[in-house]
């Protein structure tokens, strides 16, 4: 017996130090550009810092006191935030999948028309808010106004105006990233077999039902999959609102990105915008946790 | 009463037509079986019955009633699918209880219904199971119970054994026969399989190409084939069918276990010698090769496993079992006599 397990418990603990070997470089990696920056943000939120004096003074909570409780720009930024990620998690999802709703059956209409909605996600977002910062121009150079004005109404201040920025930058950011998401619906749909349709046709379904009963539950995954990254990517936005606004108007538009980078590289304080970024993690990481607490249980997996 | 009617029925998926003015009658209760090769419209004419793939031109009826541009679920059948197309997101009450819902049962009558349906193909302890926990065989019956709870006028069903393993496939062939027996109501069943077909069928209806080739009970088509498709479709190994020497528009044939074998020359009326080419031990039969010396080689079947390879044997068979086809492969049945004689005269 004893002659058994000796070879036994040598393989053991090669099994057990062989699969650390093997994921050594990924963790490397992850070690270095993961966790140290984590820790490091984290780390300099309790100092004040600012890049050029090699002191960094402890402040201890003074940082997030001063989001918080000081100045009002970071819970207005959070607010804007959270406006943002809102409209472009609604518009997106519910614009991607009714477009892929439309445009599921193989045609060459249908596939020229998701070409077209795909296009948007190849060209660089700068390229698109310059572009978009054209068309949504308050003159009467802009396409929007022009068009207006075609139909004697009103030209609109669309970037200009902290009515309307907001929704114009959540106008871009749905119309680039649709295309993308539809393409993700649209293969779920694809991979529903013939067969679930046909029989629930025969079972006298009506539409509505068809769609919240069947095809929605089928999709779940993939919604699911869209709701975390969708809000993941909204609540980092930074591009669109830096060439489309800078902000503005006031602070309209202003986003924690834009925020913590307004702070660290304009105003050199590096302390205080760490302390706005761990802010940041911990809201997506609640809201994730959120999110497969309370919807993991709805969604179907095959 | 659920008779089934198709009247001047076409199909064509693009430019390719799968049927053509088909003219068809399936009775009221009867176990039905649409029986062919793949792609010969079994199943398209089943689609057109449930409604799914309709008909390019033509009628269908239920009961006399032109259903042809009824929608699907408003037809009164109810289907099973090769696949089981169950929903896979409910549960296995869910999936029964859909159609019920969908029509506006009462809850209390969807539960008794429920209830009742579940009992008969023995689901009751699996009904708050998803689909996906459950073996091919119970999804199987999830699709049969799915079908029976809308007590529907026509059943139909889409191979729906393929999946199953050839032990579970026997037994759910009971199974299936007995539902018929206690439900007496019109089963159309498509398989490609004529062993399924000749074992629950009271009515084959076999097909190819879109064109019916024989209509009959099992025993009918297989005793009395119309032509040669039929002839060879059923039966393993199919006839034997070879063309005369002195008749080449001709061709006669025979079934394998009706032929006799034996090392004497046969008094029977067709009978000819051969070598034994191959010998194949099946049980309860023994299965042979021969080879005639003019190229020509017959199957027979027979309960002796005494012959061997290489002898020399003569094939015998009587002549109310031969089988005599034109040139377009159908069954001649008068004016036999000229040919018999030529048959006779074979050695």
């Amino acid at each position: 017996m004893k002659q058994q397990q000796e070879p036994r418990r040598k393989s053991f603990t090669k099994e057990k130090i062989l699969p650390y070997i093997m994921t050594a470089p990924a963790m490397a990696f992850l070690l270095v550009f993961t966790f140290y920056p984590m820790a490091n943000l984290i780390y300099l939120s309790f100092f004040d810092y600012n890049l050029i004096n090699p002191n960094k003074r402890f402040v201890g909570w003074r940082n997030y006191y001063e989001l918080f409780f000081v100045r009002k720009d970071f819970l207005n930024a959070l607010q804007n935030t959270a406006v943002y990620t809102g409209a472009v998690v609604f518009f997106v999802i519910l614009l991607a999948l009714l477009l892929a709703l439309w445009i599921r059956k193989d045609s060459k209409f249908n596939h020229f028309v998701q070409t077209c909605a795909f296009t948007p996600h190849l060209v660089a977002m700068l390229s698109c808010a310059m572009i978009w910062a054209w068309i949504m121009d308050a003159n009467r150079y802009g396409l929007f106004n022009t068009v207006l004005s075609f139909f004697n109404l009103p030209p609109l201040r669309w970037l200009n105006s902290s009515a309307t920025a907001m929704l114009s930058v959540v106008i871009v950011s749905v119309w680039k990233s649709i295309g993308y998401y539809c393409l993700i619906i649209v293969s779920a749909l694809k991979a529903i077999p013939a067969e679930i349709y046909e029989a629930a046709e025969l079972d006298n379904t009506p539409r509505y039902r068809l769609f919240f009963r069947i095809i929605l539950p089928l999709l779940s995954p993939q919604l699911f999959f869209l709701l975390v990254t969708i809000t993941i990517n909204s609540f980092k936005v930074f591009d669109t609102v830096r060439v489309m606004t800078e902000g503005g108007p006031g602070n309209a538009t202003d986003v924690i990105s834009f925020y913590i980078y307004r702070y660290a590289f304009r105003h050199f304080r590096i302390g205080y915008a760490s302390a706005a970024g761990t802010v940041l993690m911990v809201i997506l990481m609640l809201l994730t946790a959120v999110y497969f607490r309370g919807l993991s249980r709805r969604v179907h997996y095959q | 009463m659920a008779q089934i009617e198709f009247s001047n029925v076409c199909k064509y998926f693009g430019e390719t037509r799968v049927i053509e003015n088909l003219n068809l009658t399936i009775k009221d209760g009867t176990f039905t079986v649409l029986l062919g090769p793949s792609g010969c419209g079994k199943t398209t004419l089943l689609r057109m019955i449930a409604g799914i793939g309709p008909a390019t031109s033509g009628r269908i009826f239920l009961d006399g009633r032109d259903i042809t541009f009824t929608p699907p679920g408003k037809r009164g059948v109810a289907m099973v699918f090769q696949n089981y197309a169950i929903y896979p997101t409910m549960t296995v009450r869910g999936n029964i209880e859909f159609g019920l819902k969908n029509n506006k049962v009462p809850k209390a009558e969807r539960d008794r219904l429920i209830r009742e349906v579940s009992e008969v193909v023995g689901l009751t302890a699996f009904l708050d199971r998803k689909p996906s926990t459950l073996s091919g065989g119970q999804r199987q019956r999830v699709a049969l119970a799915r079908a029976m709870v809308k007590n529907p006028k026509v059943f139909l069903m889409d191979e729906p054994l393929s999946n199953l393993d050839a032990k579970l496939r026997a037994a759910m062939r009971v199974e299936l026969i007995e539902l018929h027996r206690k439900l007496k109501t019109t089963f159309v069943y498509v398989t490609h399989d004529q062993v399924e077909a000749m074992a629950m069928a009271d009515t084959i209806i076999l097909m190819n190409d879109g064109v019916i080739q024989q209509e009959g009970s099992p025993a009918e088509i297989y005793r009395d084939p119309n032509n040669i498709f039929t002839a060879q479709f059923l039966g393993t190994p199919p006839m034997n069918i070879f063309s005369l020497g002195e008749r080449a528009d001709v061709q006669v044939g025979f079934r394998p276990e009706k032929a006799g074998l034996s090392y004497e020359e046969p008094s029977a009326f067709f009978r000819r010698r051969g070598t034994i080419a191959t010998r194949e031990m099946l049980g309860s039969e023994t299965l042979y090769k021969i080879d005639f010396p003019d190229g020509i080689s017959v199957m027979v079947k027979s309960l002796q496993e005494s012959f061997g390879v290489d002898e020399q044997v003569w094939v015998s068979a009587s002549r109310e079992d031969l089988c005599f086809f034109d040139e377009g492969g159908q069954r001649i049945r008068t004016g036999l006599d000229g040919l018999l004689a030529v048959v006779g005269g074979t050695r």
